[in-house]
Parts: structure tokens; sequence; C-alpha cells
């Protein structure tokens, strides 16, 4: 296989935050925004941001409620952020192999 | 995108994954209580034996029992609230220790009080569950000390049987001390020096 008939890295992931973001949320039901925030090592803003482009393409759901008076946005993997995800690995292992041979 | 790229990404999603699981590691608190409540529960079995109030170690057993799942309820819906995640090994775990639990009551409590067997036998099946609920949660969170804690509670269970059974209830003293509190020791300080890493 050469480099060009790789599938390309899907874009909605291809960021150091977002592709953090996903890498919790594929191992936990749920995770805070406190949580992410302080992992990512971002600002609120920053992960506002990017929290907002993943929902919007589907792969993560974010819920708002309030945890005594404050509120609490929680964020879980969707079916198809899983899915997407997995595919986002798989091209980055094949193009390492590739690299090595 | 070069290799060197390609390995930061997965560099970058290790880092995280390792992260979370570090940071929602089990305390180690309700070990410790079981282990030390139920040493209670025995101590006062045996002062109701001295007594010849045999009529009230049921009462005793009951009693602690009803009480220690009430608050490990109660700790572990408190300590859901305050976790910023929550982990599928952590659910899976907490879910295998209310399935022993069930198990506890069961084999421990219902079946003897309806005469399916005689009280002399409670204690190698006790040390069975106990076995595979450590055994299970080391599996769950790859913790070895857990599954050879697991391990142990079912040759005691076996080494139980030539045990005299007015001593066999007492014999698990030891045995909760070594392979309940020990464990329980050992992922508190792990732990606390994780929690005190994810703060610096």
């Amino acid at each position: 296989m050469t480099p060009e008939k790789f599938p390309p890295l899907d874009p909605v992931i291809h960021s150091q935050i977002r592709l953090a973001v996903l890498s919790i949320l594929v191992s936990v039901k749920k995770a805070e925004f406190n949580y992410l925030r302080d992992a990512a090592g971002t600002t609120d803003g920053n992960l506002s941001t990017h929290l907002s482009k993943l929902e919007q393409e589907g792969y993560i759901s974010v819920k708002k409620s309030f945890k005594g008076k404050k509120p609490l946005t929680t964020c879980s993997l969707t079916e198809k952020g899983r899915t997407a995800f997995s595919k986002y690995i798989k091209t980055l292992e094949d193009y390492i192999h590739f690299e090595k041979t | 995108m070069n290799e060197l790229e390609a390995k930061e990404e997965i560099r970058l999603i290790q880092e995280m994954i390792e992260k979370t699981r570090q940071s929602t590691a089990e305390s180690g608190t309700l070990y410790f209580f079981w282990g030390i409540w139920i040493i209670l529960a025995i101590i006062g079995n045996y002062v109701l034996v001295w007594l010849e109030k045999y009529d009230w170690i049921w009462i005793n057993w009951v009693a602690f029992v009803l009480i220690g799942m009430a608050y490990s309820a109660f700790y572990s819906i408190r300590q859901e609230k305050k976790q910023a995640t929550a982990t599928y090994a952590q659910i899976a775990a907490r879910y295998l220790a209310m399935a022993c639990a069930v198990g506890f009551v069961l084999f421990g409590l219902v079946f003897p009080l309806l005469k399916v067997y005689s009280w002399e036998v409670i204690p190698p099946f006790i040390a069975v569950i106990a076995g595979i609920e450590l055994f299970g949660v080391g599996g769950i969170y790859e913790w070895n000390l857990l599954k050879w804690s697991g391990a142990f509670w079912w040759i005691v269970s076996l080494a139980m049987l030539w045990v005299p059974a007015n001593f066999r209830t007492l014999a698990f003293v030891p045995v909760i001390i070594v392979a309940y509190l020990l464990p329980g020791w050992v992922l508190r300080s792990n732990y606390q020096k994780s929690a005190s890493r994810n703060d610096t």
C-alpha cells in the first residue's frame, strides 16, 4: 500500500484536544467537563469549542445538569464516535507499520 | 502526517487512557471497612457463645450485615456523586461486588436460617465467595495482589474443612487481616499516592 492509498485521517479527531477528549471518553462511561479540561490541559473556552465540534459531528453526547447548585456538564462517547475513533487508531497504526517497512 | 506525528498521537492516546485509569483507581476504603466490621462481628459472635446466648448469634450477624450494607451503599453513592468519571472497569467491579454481597447474604444467612444446611458449612462457602470477589476485582483492575488474595481465600475454604466447626469462624480473623485488610491497605496507599500525583 502506498501512503496515498491510506484513508485520510478524520479531520474532526485530528486535533490534539479532540483526540485527548476521545481517548479519555473511550475508557469511561461518562466524564465531567472539569475532568476533561484538566486532563487535556486546556481552558474552559477552548474545550467548549472542541466539545461543540465533536457533538455536532455526533461523536459525543453532552448532558447538562446540576450538581447541587452548580451547573454540571457531562460528556460520553456515542457509537458513531467509538467507530470513528477505532478507525482513526487503525489508520495511525497502518501508517506507522507502513513507514517501518 | 509523518511517522513521528503518528507516534506522537498514539503516545497522547496512551497517556490519556493511563491518566484516566490512575485517577479512578480504587480507594480500598470498603475493603478496610468490611475487614474490620466482620472481625467485630466475629468477636460479637464469640462473646455471645461465651455468654451462652446462642439465640442472639443470628441477630448479631443480621445486624452487622445490614448496617454494613447500608454504610457500603451510602459510601458508594456518595463516591459516585463525587467522581468526575465512571470507567467501565469501575462499573464492572461494582456489579461484581453487588453480586457477591447477594451471595454472602444468601449463603451466609438465608439458606442456613431456612435450614438448607448446617451453620458449620457457612465459613467455607463465605470464603469461596470472598475469593470470587477479590479474584474478579483483581482481574478487572489487573491487580495481582487482589488476584492472589482471591486464590488464598479459595485455599482457605478448603483448609476450613479440617478446622473444628466451632473454630471456623474464629479462623477467619487472621485470614481477613492477611487477605482483606492488607490488600485494602495497599490499595489505599496507592490511591493516596496517585491522588497526590494528580494534584501536583
